[in-house]
C-alpha cells in the first residue's frame, strides 16, 4: 500500500487522490479535520499552512491544509458551509499562528481553542479583513 | 520572585518591529510570549487587486533580501496555470540568482551575529562580503535589492558573460574560506558565545514544523532543493548540512557551511549555463481557473505561494504567502525558556528572522 493509499485508509476515506499542480489533493468532511491531524502526525509529515478562500455569493469558505511528506506537498480541501471548524493547535503546534491569522482576516472560529491578537487591530475591528462584507 | 521583562517592539539586535515579554526570575527566562504584526501590510489583499505583471513587482516587496526568491515562487505558481515552463537558460540563470541571494542573506546575517558576540571586526568583514555579492548581483540585474528578475515563462535578463560572474563568485569564495569560515567554525568566541544556548531539540522542531537552517541545526535534514527539487537543483551536486545540537552554534555552523555549498552550486551552474532563451518569446499565454501552489527553499527556509485565478479574470482571485519565518518565529519561546536574560537578543537572531516576511 503506498503511502497516499494508507493515509486515506487511516481516514476512512474512499475518495481517490488527485495530483494537480504538484500537489496530491485528498478531498475531505470539515468533521474529519482533527482526525486528519492525527494521522498527520503518525506520519511525521510536516505541516505546512492553512489557505483561506472566500467562495463567492453565499457559498461561504474553503479551507486548504498542506503537509509535506518527505518532499511530497500534501493538500486537504474542506469546503465550510458555516464559519467555524475544529481547532488541531493541541495536536499540532505549528498551527497556531495561522489558525489565528485566518481567524483575524476572515473572522472565521477555529473551535476549542483561544485566542491572542496576532496582527492589527483597529478598536472593535478584527485584523486585515480580507473578508468581502464587514465583519 | 518574577517579574515580566518586554523586550520590544523595536528589536534589540535587528532594529525591526517585533515585541517579546519574557517573565524571568533573576537573570533566567522562564517563558515567553511573542508579539508580531506592528507593520503588517495587508500585501495578500493588495495583490487581488494587481494584474499578473504588477503583482510580481508587488509581491517582490514582501522580503528586502530573498525579493529573488519571492517572485520566483510567485512566477512558478503563476506558471502552473498558464501552461508556460522556462527555458533551461533561465531555470539556470534562477538557479544562479537564489544561490546569490542566499549567500547575499547568510552572510549579512553573519555579520548580524558577529555583531552581537561582540566581535565587531568581522560584522566589518562580513559587510565588506556582502558588498561583492550585491555587486555580483548588481551586475546580472542591474539592481542591488529587488531585482526585477523573475517573469511568466522566465527570466528578463541574460548573463551575458558567465566567465566574468565565474571569476567575481571565485574570488568572493576564496575570501569566505579564508575569514567567514574557519572563525565561525573554529574560533573560541565563537563556540564560547554560542554553544549550548538557544537549544532546539529536534522534538521541538518537529513539533513546531519548522524550515530551513533552523530545522537543520536541530537535525532535520529538510531542503526543498533535495526533496522536491525545482528550476535547475535537479542537475546540481551538493550537500545539506544538518548539525545535531539545535543550539545557536549549530544555526552559525549550518549556515557557515551552506555558503560554502552555495559556492559549489554557482561554480556548477555558470560553467554549465546551457545556451538558448531566456524566456518565452512572444508566446500567448492565458490563465485557466484554479489553484496553484509552489515552493522555494529561500535562505530562511521553505517559501510557499498558493495562487487563485478565474479564467478571463485580470487579477488574482487570491495569493496567500507562508513565508518561512512566519513558520520559525514561534519556536523562539522554546529556544529563549531556561537562557540567560543576557543571550536572547543573540537567540533571537540566531533564527535569522525577516519581520518584513511576517508582516507581509
Amino acid at each position: 500500500m503506498s503511502s497516499l493509499e494508507s493515509i486515506s485508509a487511516k481516514l476512512g476515506s474512499t475518495e481517490p487522490w488527485v495530483e494537480k499542480g504538484g500537489v496530491h489533493w485528498l478531498a475531505l468532511d470539515a468533521a474529519k479535520v482533527r482526525e486528519l491531524a492525527k494521522a498527520m502526525n503518525e506520519i511525521h509529515a510536516r505541516f505546512i499552512t492553512i489557505t483561506a478562500y472566500q467562495l463567492p455569493k453565499d457559498e461561504g469558505f474553503r479551507l486548504e491544509y498542506h503537509w509535506d511528506l518527505n518532499g511530497q506537498l500534501l493538500g486537504f480541501s474542506f469546503p465550510l458551509a458555516g464559519k467555524s471548524i475544529e481547532s488541531i493547535f493541541d495536536l499540532t503546534e505549528a498551527a497556531d499562528w495561522i489558525e489565528r491569522e485566518i481567524h483575524e482576516e476572515y473572522g472565521l472560529d477555529f473551535t476549542g481553542r483561544e485566542y491572542e491578537p496576532l496582527l492589527l487591530r483597529q478598536g472593535e475591528t478584527m485584523g486585515v479583513n480580507l473578508r468581502e462584507e464587514k465583519i | 520572585m518574577s517579574y515580566k521583562i518586554p523586550m520590544g517592539p523595536y528589536h534589540p539586535a535587528l532594529e525591526e518591529p517585533y515585541k517579546l515579554d519574557m517573565i524571568c526570575e533573576g537573570e533566567t527566562v522562564l517563558d515567553a510570549k511573542l508579539h508580531v504584526g506592528f507593520n503588517f501590510r495587508g500585501i495578500e489583499h493588495l495583490a487581488e487587486t494587481r494584474n499578473h505583471i504588477q503583482v510580481i513587482a508587488l509581491m517582490e516587496r514582501v522580503c528586502g533580501i530573498c525579493s529573488f526568491i519571492h517572485t520566483l515562487t510567485l512566477c512558478r505558481a503563476m506558471e502552473g496555470l498558464t501552461g508556460l515552463t522556462a527555458p533551461p537558460r533561465a531555470q539556470y540563470i534562477r538557479v544562479i540568482m537564489a544561490e546569490l541571494e542566499r549567500l547575499h542573506s547568510h552572510v549579512l546575517w553573519a555579520g548580524i551575529a558577529a555583531k552581537l558576540m561582540g566581535f565587531k571586526t568581522m560584522f566589518m568583514t562580513c559587510f565588506e562580503i556582502r558588498e561583492k555579492i550585491m555587486d555580483i548581483l548588481a551586475a546580472i540585474s542591474g539592481n542591488r535589492v529587488n531585482y526585477s528578475m523573475n517573469r511568466i515563462g522566465g527570466v528578463n535578463r541574460d548573463i551575458t558573460d558567465p566567465a566574468s560572474i565565474l571569476k567575481m563568485v571565485e574570488a568572493l569564495e576564496g575570501e569566505m574560506a579564508k575569514t567567514v569560515i574557519p572563525i565561525f567554525t573554529t574560533s573560541r568566541t565563537a563556540r564560547s558565545r554560542c554553544a549550548g544556548i538557544g537549544v532546539l531539540t529536534k522534538e521541538q522542531a518537529i513539533a513546531c514544523a519548522v524550515v530551513g537552517p533552523v530545522a537543520r541545526a536541530s537535525g532535520l535534514p529538510q531542503d526543498l532543493r533535495k526533496d522536491a527539487p525545482y528550476a535547475a537543483y535537479p542537475e546540481m551536486e551538493f550537500d545539506v548540512p544538518v548539525q545535531p545540537d539545535g543550539d545557536v552554534r549549530a544555526r552559525l555552523l549550518v549556515r557557515a557551511l551552506e555558503i560554502m555549498e552555495s559556492c559549489k552550486i554557482l561554480r556548477q551552474a555558470l560553467a554549465k549555463l546551457p545556451p538558448g532563451e531566456f524566456h518565452t518569446e512572444g508566446e500567448k499565454f492565458a490563465f485557466i481557473t484554479g489553484t496553484s501552489t509552489a515552493r522555494v527553499e529561500a535562505p530562511r527556509g521553505e517559501v510557499m505561494y498558493s495562487v487563485s485565478w478565474k479564467e478571463g479574470s485580470r487579477n488574482p482571485a487570491r495569493v496567500h504567502v507562508r513565508t518561512p519565518t512566519f513558520a520559525v518565529m514561534p519556536a523562539i519561546r522554546w529556544m529563549v525558556k531556561g537562557a540567560r536574560l543576557a543571550d536572547t537578543p543573540l537567540i533571537q537572531a540566531s533564527i535569522d528572522p525577516c519581520y518584513s516576511c511576517t508582516d507581509r
